[in-house]
């Protein structure tokens, strides 16, 4: 279909405030924040070029090296755990349950509040002398143990927790989007041919929800990369550095640390490794548009 | 009365934002973190002085130190700053006065002799240049103890002086089991705290300016820097399961109820004892931990002004600066804030006994320290943060992490 | 349970019976609903203590002698620096944040996603992958730059330069969500529509948009939460007039050095929580018929 010039002209118009921002904002600041970090720029930007040293720095730094291992734990279990309970939230929902306003604003109010003091129940509840921990054994079991939050090597997990807890509500809405979306004809071709529900669900539903499971997927991925209020609120990165974050490196090393160098090559480093996964999908959704 | 009339002030103030200022009218807008309740009555010490002078204060609170540097800083280099803006006594203002950012205020302080009634290590702090560009403000000392009188002499233990001393109670207090030994809260900050506590109680002075001042390396790899590290370790026997993630009031609150022994923390949680009731050297008790006859770690804030080339601003700033330092503004801000005051030729006589124990130390030259964002940059201080938060919790050895703290001096020369 | 069935929707088909699975499906949606509402329960229950039953900490206890006192103190005298008049003081703020920046994020966004996905336009799929790749940086890198863009511009810090900057930072969010919404309906209709001679316009704003309610929905909602949440942005950017409610939520919260008031921070938590739950609970309602208005049949 040839777009005539008015078409054309209205094309263009819409996208124009896009363009200005994709340039002078996003192109702009990430060229400045890939030169800041080839400078040894401390509390305030400077220019002295000092080549790769910052890199070398970061890639020499423990805290660092955490925070990488740390995201890829959370952003794989978040991401699954939060796809996989929205879901099935929104197949629970959607069997016409009674009180369902109720039911899903309890499970999307998480979404609205911010970290900075739920996190900070989250870190009551998980304390163990304070916390569920506390509690189960006030009620006579002696032996109930919930201490992961102050165990280094388990910390993190539950930031996914208190991750899965915040965001399943807004995937679950996504879903009910999707579901509801769906033809009842399908339902009623499916009962007609006696297929169990879960079948339905898993060989015809899913498959044809692959819009909603995009979207939220990257709604959570960009959720993991800049993970950051969580870790502050809930652990502030410990016990130690064991559940610190990149997107936390990056800010604490840009403000109280004043060590903009630095923040800017691990910025810029979260940078490339996001072109690197985005990139190929990319490509691949845009063949696959090709030939559709 | 007074403080709803001053907040319509502001009010009225903050309406009137936008319209250019007269010449004659002195208005300053302060940036600053201090925002719970003592810590706004402290500041309101500065702005009822400022009214007085004929001034108007607008006060901008942004809690937390990073935040409120972050918005600071942003509108400095955006050419639209505050009139005032605090920090930390230390070197976060070092490349502010580089880029020519900051007014000084050296004539204020030779008018007012400055020099001669406050703590050397302070006036260092402030002078870049030869010049004061720094308002400092207070006195906190960072690594008292504090321990609940009750709880010591239900064990028949007597006010520790001495590290060795603290070990012999907190061994006593684990023992008897009925409380836990040392409260802490385990975040970074408070990890190095005490780190720093035990370097300079155990290390001593020369070791605590050696390593985070003069960033010696062969120092930090020497015994004597491995056995206050070994020291340090020590102290995780005496601590709960609940204390990673806690907060310090949290822990000084286990202190005031007796279900702990003692802390380690700075003079701002007396704030907490002040609020449950309770009275120093009778129900709670303090000192300074110390195996080479003493060592007090003293930080503090500044305040720094921004330059203008408007007169009327700078007018306001100098004004900021004098009033500040003025004696009864002292020693009224100090009984708000819990500190001390940064002059020593004030009345003492209306502090409580932990600050005058404090008065004290800082008026003794030998038991003066500063503290560790007045010797190191904040880059340092995080990169020996973050080695100190690995090595208190996980199983890293004396060595590995005498080997890491050389690394991190080194790194950043 | 029965107690809680409201009236029914005429349109809506009868519900099952009480199986056994009907008892599953409702025992894993309490469970979860417990889940979801344990923290709530510990702010709400700990926001009626007083300091002294908190500081005993028995987390999950009901309060001996509630008191609403801390909610009185959080909305209008808790002290955030020398003002001490609550977080009332930058509610409206907020709101006049608020609105601006969610309508005009969404229809620049819904306007480039609609552009973006059922137009073919040369480098779409360039701009669309950039977008994508931004999305994923911490906005907090751009505050520098973007305060020397503003200053440059002369805006400087004004409520104008807040909803440019909530625009910005939404956009790329804004964009993959409505383009793929636009993206899974069928193409026939924006055939049918061309066919027909409606231009760009007119099919977006009498075809798209009429149909995109359930995204819209979901896109008020993330901008809402986003927007009334966040702190950072409006510090720096909306000027100290226009300082919005978490500022002054922070600090309460997050002060430092001083004595802490749990019950307070909970208080003005669930109070600045408020506004974003209403705009949940509200559209609740909407959410279900906007679907029914949207779904597409055949």
């Amino acid at each position: 279909m040839r777009l005539s010039l008015s078409s054309r002209l209205s094309v263009v118009l819409a996208l124009l405030p896009a363009l200005m921002v994709m340039i002078v904002v996003y192109i702009g600041a990430t060229g400045w924040t890939v030169w800041m970090s080839l400078t040894n720029s401390r509390m305030l930007p400077n220019n002295n070029f000092v080549g790769l040293r910052q890199y070398e720095s970061l890639f020499g730094n423990d805290r660092w090296i955490t925070s990488v291992h740390n995201v890829v734990i959370y952003g794989v279990l978040f991401v699954s755990l939060a796809l996989a309970v929205g879901f099935l939230l929104a197949v629970a929902i959607d069997q016409r349950v009674r009180a369902e306003d109720t039911i899903r604003s309890i499970y999307l109010y998480p979404y609205s509040m911010s970290f900075v003091v739920t996190g900070l129940v989250w870190q009551w509840l998980l304390n163990p002398s304070l916390g569920i921990q506390h509690v189960l054994r006030s009620w006579g079991f002696a032996g109930a143990t919930f201490d992961w939050i102050v165990r280094p090597e388990r910390a993190i997990y539950c930031l996914v927790v208190a991750g899965v807890w915040q965001a399943s509500g807004l995937v679950m809405a996504i879903m009910l989007a999707g579901l509801r979306g769906i033809d009842d004809e399908i339902w009623k071709a499916a009962r007609i041919d006696g297929l169990p529900k879960w079948r339905v669900y898993a060989s015809i539903v899913i498959p044809m929800m692959g819009a909603s499971f995009a979207t939220a997927a990257v709604l959570l991925s960009t959720a993991v990369v800049r993970l950051y209020d969580l870790s502050v609120a809930m652990t502030n990165g410990g016990p130690g550095i064991a559940s610190e974050v990149p997107a936390k490196f990056v800010m604490d090393h840009l403000f109280e640390r004043a060590n903009i160098g630095l923040a800017t090559a691990a910025a810029t480093t979260m940078l490339v490794t996001v072109i690197a996964v985005v990139a190929p999908y990319l490509y691949w959704r845009a063949r696959k548009g090709d030939i559709r | 009365m007074k403080r709803a009339l001053f907040a319509s002030v502001a009010i009225a103030a903050m309406a009137l934002a936008p319209v250019p200022v007269r010449a004659e009218e002195m208005k300053a807008e302060v940036i600053h973190w201090w925002t719970s309740g003592g810590e706004a009555a402290a500041v309101k010490v500065f702005a009822d002085q400022f009214t007085k002078a004929g001034g108007t204060w607008i006060d901008s609170a942004v809690a937390g130190a990073a935040n409120a540097r972050n918005a600071a800083i942003s509108r400095t280099v955006s050419g639209n700053p505050p009139t005032a803006m605090q920090l930390n006594t230390g070197k976060q203002f070092d490349e502010l006065v580089e880029g020519d950012l900051l007014a000084d205020v050296d004539t204020v302080a030779t008018e007012g002799n400055w020099k001669s009634v406050m703590p050397q290590a302070f006036i260092a702090a402030a002078t870049r240049k030869g010049k004061m560009y720094a308002v400092p403000v207070n006195i906190h000392g960072q690594n008292w103890l504090w321990y609940n009188k009750a709880v010591l002499t239900s064990i028949g233990a007597a006010e520790p002086k001495t590290w060795d001393d603290a070990f012999a109670v907190l061994d006593k207090l684990k023992v008897d089991g009925k409380v836990i030994p040392l409260a802490f809260s385990g975040q970074k900050n408070w990890e190095q705290n005490l780190f720093s506590a035990v370097l300079i109680g155990v290390g001593g002075g020369p070791m605590w300016v050696g390593i985070m001042g003069k960033r010696d390396a062969a120092l930090a790899r020497s015994a004597e820097f491995k056995a206050v590290a070994v020291a340090y370790k020590k102290l995780k026997n005496y601590v709960d399961a609940g204390a990673p993630g806690r907060n310090w009031n949290d822990a000084t609150s286990l202190v005031i109820q007796g279900k702990a022994g003692m802390q380690i923390m700075g003079d701002w949680a007396k704030g907490e004892f002040v609020a449950a009731g309770k009275v120093a050297d009778k129900d709670y008790g303090c000192t300074v931990l110390s195996n080479h006859g003493g060592g007090y770690m003293m930080g503090g804030d500044v305040f720094v002004f921004p330059k203008s080339k408007d007169a009327a601003t700078t007018k306001a700033q100098m004004t900021l600066a004098k009033l500040m330092l003025a004696p009864e503004t002292q020693i009224q801000f100090a009984l708000k804030k819990g500190s001390i005051p940064v002059r020593s030729d004030v009345d003492s006589s209306a502090l409580d006994a932990c600050a005058q124990k404090g008065m004290r130390y800082v008026a003794d030259k030998a038991q003066q320290l500063p503290s560790v964002d007045m010797l190191a940059a904040p880059a340092l201080v995080g990169a020996v943060q973050d080695a100190i938060s690995q090595y208190w919790n996980t199983d890293m050895s004396a060595d590995e992490f005498s080997a890491k703290v050389a690394a991190v001096l080194k790194a950043q020369d | 349970m029965t107690v809680l069935a409201e009236p029914l929707p005429a349109a809506r088909r009868r519900r099952a019976r009480m199986t056994p699975a009907r008892w599953g499906l409702y025992a894993f949606i309490l469970i979860s609903a417990l889940y979801f509402l344990l923290p709530l329960y510990v702010m709400v229950v700990t926001s009626l203590k007083p300091m002294a039953e908190i500081r005993q900490g028995n987390l999950l206890a009901l309060p001996v002698s509630p008191s609403i006192d801390a909610w009185v103190t959080a909305w209008a005298s808790a002290c955030t620096g020398l003002t001490c008049q609550g977080i009332k003081v930058g509610f409206f703020n907020s709101v006049r944040i608020l609105l601006p920046s969610v309508f005009i994020s969404i229809l620049v966004g819904s306007l480039t996603g609609y552009a973006l996905s059922l137009w073919r336009v040369r480098g779409a799929s360039i701009l669309f992958g950039a977008m994508m790749v931004v999305a994923f940086i911490p906005y907090q890198l751009f505050i520098y730059p973007l305060v020397r863009v503003f200053a440059f511009t002369g805006l400087g810090q004004s409520l104008l330069t807040i909803v440019i900057i909530h625009t910005i930072f939404g956009l790329p969010t804004m964009t993959l969500l409505f383009r793929n919404y636009f993206t899974s309906l069928p193409p026939e209709l924006f055939k049918a529509a061309r066919v027909d001679g409606a231009g760009f316009y007119q099919i977006y704003a009498r075809i798209m948009m009429p149909m995109a309610t359930p995204m819209i929905v979901v896109a008020v909602i993330l901008q809402t939460t986003g927007i009334w949440n966040d702190f950072i942005l409006g510090l720096v950017f909306a000027g100290r007039d226009n300082l919005p409610m978490t500022v002054q939520l922070n600090n309460i919260v997050n002060s430092t050095q001083g004595e802490r008031a749990y019950n307070v921070d909970m208080a003005a938590t669930l109070l600045t929580a408020l506004l974003p739950l209403l705009v949940y609970f509200g559209s609740g309602r909407w959410f279900v018929r906007g679907i029914a208005a949207g779904a597409v049949k055949g």
